[in-house]
C-alpha cells in the first residue's frame, strides 16, 4: 500500500481495510444496523392491538344488554368471541387463553336502569400484556359513556330542541389530541429510540471487536508496533473516523429510509438531524473506544455490550417516564450517550424540535464526546508507551 | 466416566477463576439488574407526571376546573401559562408530557350554555406517560360535564342516588386480574430480570464452549471426557447450571418473598420453572453453538442478535397476539416467551399448570434439542479449528 503523508490517513486506511476484511466485525457494523431496524419495525408494525377476543357473560338477557354487547363488539379494539352462560365457563376460556378478558353484565342490569339506579358492569382483564387491559377498558368505557349520554337525554331529561339535547349530552366538550403519534401506536413510539440504541450498540460491538482483534494479533496491544502508530491524536482520530463516518451513513439510513418505509414520524430538518448525529455518534464512538480498551479478547465485547441495550432503553426515560426515575439511576444513565441521544432524536424527529429546544441534550452529548475522547487518548497513550517498551525490549 | 466428569468440572471451575470478566457477567450483572429494575420502578405506577396548563380564560370558573384537575393522581401541573406556543415548546423540550388548554371565552360559553370546548394534548411519543395522563384527563372531562348536570339537578330537588342514576347509569368496574394496582414493576421486572439472566446464560454457554476452540484445547477436553461428547459438554456446563440456578432462585426470593410480588403458586414452584428456564437457555445456546460448531464468534453473534429480540417477542409491552403471524411463530423459538407465559399462568393468576403444559414441554424441548445435533459437536471436537 502506498504510504500517505499524514499518519491520521494511514491509521484510517488501516482500520478501514481491517474492517472490510473481517466478517465478524462486518456482522455488527453492517448487518446489524441495516437489518435490525427493519426487523423491529416489522414486529411493531401493526402499531396496536385490534379486535382482541373477549367473552361476555350476559346474566340479564335483555334488549339493552344485547345492545351494549353489540356496541362493544363493534369497537375496533375488541371483538366478542364467545357468549358464556356462567362466570365459571368464562374463566375457563380465560385460562385456556382463548379470550383475554371477560365482560359481565349483571342480572338486574336493565331493570336497575329503568328504575333510574346505577348498574355496575364488570370487566375482568388478563394482564399478560398491559395493552390488553388498556384496549378492553377503552372499548367498554367508551360504549358505557355513550349509552349513559343516551339514557340521560332520552329517558331522564326531556329536551325540546336538538341543540338542547346536544348540550345535555356534552355540557363541556372535550377535545383529545394525541400529538406526534396520532394513532397512539407502538411503532411510532418505540422504533425511533430503538434506532438510536441500535447505533450505539452496533458501534460498541464493532469497535470492541476490532480492538480485541488487534490485541489478539499484536500480543495484547491495541495498536500495531509500527512507526505510524506513535501519534496518539492521529491514532485515536484515525480509528474513530472510520466508525464515525460509517455510522453517520447508517444514521441517515435509519432517519430517512427506515423512517420512510415504515411511515414513522419524520419532522426533523436535515441540519437539525446532522447537528444531533455528529455529537451523538462522536460520543458513542469515543465511549466505545474507551470501554473497549479494557477488552482483551474479541468475543468478550459481545458478553459485555449486548445485554446493556435493554437496561439502557429503560434508563433513557423514553419507555418508563424519566420524571419517575430515581436520582441515582438518572446519574448512572447520564454517563451513556444513549440516554441523551434517544431523547434528543425523539424530539427532533418525532416532535419537530429544533437543536435549540434540545440544548441540554446536545451540550451533554458534546461534553460526553469530549470526556470520552480525552479518556480514550489517555488509554492509547498508555498503550503506545507499552508498545514502545516492547519494541525496545525486542 | 463420573471421574472424567468431575475432572472436567474442576478444570472448568479453575478456568472461571482466571477470567474476571466471566465472573462479573455471571454474578454482578444479573444481581445488578435485579437491583436496578426493582428500584427503578419501585413507584409501581408512575404518578405526578408533569403537565402544562394553558388557561387563556383565567376566570374563577376555570380556576376551579384546574383545581379539580390538580387533584388527579397522575397529573401535576408544573407550568401555568397564557400562551399555547410556550407550552408546546416546553413539550418539545421534554419538560411536560401533556398540555391542558382552556380557550378564551370558556366561562362565557359555559354560563350562556353554548357548549365550551376544552382541549387536551398528550405527547404520545412517550407512550406510557401519555396513556396515563390521557386516562386522567378523560375521567376529568367526563366528571366536569357530569358535575354541571348534577348541580342543575340538585337545584331541581333530586336525591343524590337519583342523580347518579341519571348522569352515570352504567358504571364500569374494571378488574385487572392478578395485579389489581396495575403495578408495572410486578410484571415488567418479572419479565426483564429473568430475561436478562437468560440472555446472559445463552451467551456464556457458547462463550465458554467456544473458548476451548479459541485456546486450542478442544481436543484436550475431548480426551478428558474419554471421547464422549456429552460428558465434555455436561462437565463444562454443569457448574454454570448450578450457579445460574442459584441466581435465579435468589431473584425469585427477592421478588416473591422480599418485595411481595404476587405469587399464587408458591415460591418452590417458581423455583422449579426457574431451573427449567436456566437449562432451556443453556440448551438454546448449545443449539446455536452446534449450528456454528467451533465458531464461537458466529454462535455468539447469533445468540446476541436473537437474544435481544426475545424481549420484544415475549409480548408484555406489545402483545404477541397483535403481531403479524410470522412473528407469532417466531416468538416460540425463545425460552423467555414460554417462561413468561408460565409465569403469568402460575404466579400471577394461580391457574393450574395443565393450561400451560405446551409451554412446559417447549422448555423441556430446548433441553433435549441439542441432543439431535450432538454429531456436529463431535465432528467439531475432532476436525474443527478456531477461525479468527
Amino acid at each position: 500500500m502506498r504510504k500517505p503523508k499524514f499518519p491520521i490517513l494511514h491509521v484510517w486506511l488501516d482500520e478501514l481495510s481491517e474492517l472490510v476484511k473481517d466478517e465478524g466485525i462486518l456482522i455488527f457494523v453492517i448487518l446489524l444496523p441495516l437489518a435490525y431496524p427493519l426487523l423491529y419495525a416489522m414486529i411493531y408494525n401493526t402499531e396496536t392491538q385490534r379486535e382482541l377476543p373477549i367473552c361476555v357473560v350476559d346474566d340479564n338477557m335483555s334488549a339493552r344488554s344485547r345492545d351494549f354487547i353489540r356496541r362493544v363488539d363493534a369497537t375496533s379494539e375488541v371483538s366478542v368471541a364467545a357468549h358464556c352462560t356462567s362466570m365459571a365457563e368464562a374463566q375457563e376460556l380465560l385460562r385456556r387463553r382463548d379470550v383475554y378478558g371477560i365482560l359481565r353484565i349483571p342480572r338486574e342490569f336493565d331493570q336497575r336502569l329503568w328504575r333510574g339506579q346505577q348498574a355496575v358492569v364488570g370487566l375482568y382483564s388478563d394482564l399478560t400484556s398491559m395493552l390488553y387491559y388498556k384496549v378492553e377498558y377503552l372499548a367498554v368505557i367508551n360504549v358505557a359513556q355513550e349509552l349513559n349520554r343516551n339514557i340521560k337525554v332520552m329517558e331522564h331529561q326531556q329536551h325540546t330542541t336538538a341543540r338542547e339535547e346536544s348540550l345535555a349530552r356534552w355540557p363541556i366538550r372535550f377535545d383529545e389530541v394525541k400529538m406526534y403519534n396520532p394513532a397512539g401506536g407502538f411503532a411510532a413510539f418505540l422504533i425511533p429510540p430503538v434506532l438510536m440504541l441500535i447505533l450505539q450498540q452496533a458501534l460498541c460491538l464493532g469497535v470492541g471487536m476490532s480492538m480485541g482483534r488487534s490485541r489478539e494479533r499484536f500480543r495484547g496491544l491495541v495498536i500495531p508496533p509500527t512507526k505510524h502508530y506513535k501519534n496518539t491524536l492521529a491514532i485515536v482520530l484515525g480509528k474513530a473516523l472510520v466508525h464515525f463516518l460509517l455510522f453517520l451513513l447508517m444514521a441517515f439510513y435509519m432517519a430517512v429510509c427506515v423512517t420512510r418505509w415504515f411511515g414513522l414520524p419524520q419532522l426533523g430538518h436535515f441540519w437539525d438531524l446532522l447537528g444531533f448525529f455528529v455529537p451523538y455518534l462522536a460520543a458513542c464512538t469515543f465511549m466505545a473506544m474507551f470501554w473497549s480498551s479494557f477488552i482483551y479478547r474479541r468475543e468478550d465485547c459481545i458478553l459485555l455490550f449486548v445485554f446493556m441495550s435493554i437496561p439502557l432503553l429503560f434508563l433513557s426515560g423514553v419507555s418508563w417516564p424519566g420524571a419517575s426515575i430515581p436520582p441515582l439511576w438518572q446519574a448512572v444513565a447520564s454517563v451513556f450517550p444513549s440516554t441523551w441521544g434517544l431523547n434528543a432524536y425523539v424530539r427532533i424527529q418525532g416532535m419537530g424540535a429544533s437543536l435549540g429546544d434540545c440544548r441540554t441534550e446536545i451540550i451533554a452529548l458534546w461534553l460526553l464526546a469530549g470526556i470520552y475522547f480525552l479518556l480514550t487518548c489517555f488509554a492509547y497513550m498508555f498503550e503506545i508507551r507499552r508498545s514502545v517498551g516492547r519494541t525496545i525490549l525486542e | 466416566m463420573l471421574k472424567a466428569l468431575w475432572h472436567i468440572i474442576r478444570r472448568e471451575l479453575r478456568a472461571f477463576g482466571k477470567r474476571p470478566i466471566f465472573l462479573m457477567i455471571m454474578f454482578v450483572a444479573p444481581l445488578g439488574f435485579l437491583w436496578m429494575f426493582t428500584s427503578l420502578m419501585q413507584a409501581g405506577l408512575p404518578t405526578k407526571l408533569p403537565a402544562a396548563l394553558v388557561d387563556e380564560d383565567d376566570t374563577h370558573v376555570t380556576r376551579q376546573l384546574t383545581r379539580i384537575l390538580g387533584t388527579m393522581e397522575e397529573t401535576q401541573f408544573v407550568m401555568q401559562t397564557h400562551s399555547f406556543t410556550e407550552a408546546r415548546q416546553a413539550m418539545q423540550r421534554g419538560e411536560v408530557y401533556a398540555i391542558f388548554r382552556i380557550p378564551k371565552g370558556t366561562t362565557e360559553a359555559a354560563l350562556t350554555q353554548r357548549q365550551p370546548v376544552v382541549s387536551f394534548y398528550t405527547n404520545d411519543t412517550y407512550y406510557v406517560a401519555a396513556s396515563l395522563l390521557m386516562k386522567d384527563m378523560r375521567k376529568m372531562g367526563e366528571m366536569a360535564g357530569l358535575a354541571m348536570t348534577r348541580e342543575t339537578m340538585r337545584a331541581r330537588g333530586f336525591r343524590d342516588d337519583q342523580i347518579m342514576g341519571t348522569i352515570q347509569p352504567i358504571v364500569v368496574e374494571s378488574h385487572p386480574l392478578g395485579n389489581p394496582h396495575l403495578n408495572y414493576s410486578v410484571v415488567l421486572s418479572n419479565l426483564i430480570v429473568p430475561g436478562l439472566l437468560m440472555l446472559i446464560i445463552m451467551l456464556t454457554t457458547s462463550y465458554s464452549l467456544g473458548n476451548e476452540w479459541k485456546r486450542g484445547r478442544q481436543r484436550h477436553l475431548y480426551e478428558m471426557a474419554g471421547g464422549r461428547t456429552w460428558v465434555a459438554v455436561v462437565g463444562k456446563l454443569l457448574p454454570q447450571t448450578v450457579l445460574y440456578t442459584i441466581i435465579f432462585w435468589l431473584i425469585d426470593l427477592v421478588f416473591y418473598s422480599y418485595l411481595d410480588f404476587p405469587c399464587h403458586c408458591g415460591i418452590p414452584r417458581m423455583m422449579l420453572w426457574g431451573f427449567l428456564s436456566v437449562v432451556a437457555s443453556q440448551g438454546f445456546g448449545l443449539v446455536l453453538f452446534e449450528l456454528f460448531p467451533g465458531q464461537m464468534r458466529m454462535a455468539m453473534s447469533a445468540c446476541s442478535l436473537l437474544g435481544v429480540m426475545q424481549f420484544s417477542l415475549a409480548g408484555f409491552s406489545f402483545p404477541v397476539s397483535a403481531m403479524d403471524l410470522p412473528f407469532q411463530w417466531l416468538s416460540n423459538i425463545f425460552p423467555l416467551h414460554h417462561y413468561f407465559l408460565i409465569y403469568v399462568n402460575q404466579a400471577l393468576n394461580g391457574y393450574s399448570v395443565s393450561y400451560v403444559w405446551p409451554h412446559v414441554i417447549a422448555l423441556v424441548a430446548f433441553v433435549v434439542a441439542p441432543l439431535l445435533l450432538t454429531w456436529r459437536l463431535t465432528d467439531a471436537f475432532l476436525h474443527k479449528e478456531y477461525r479468527a
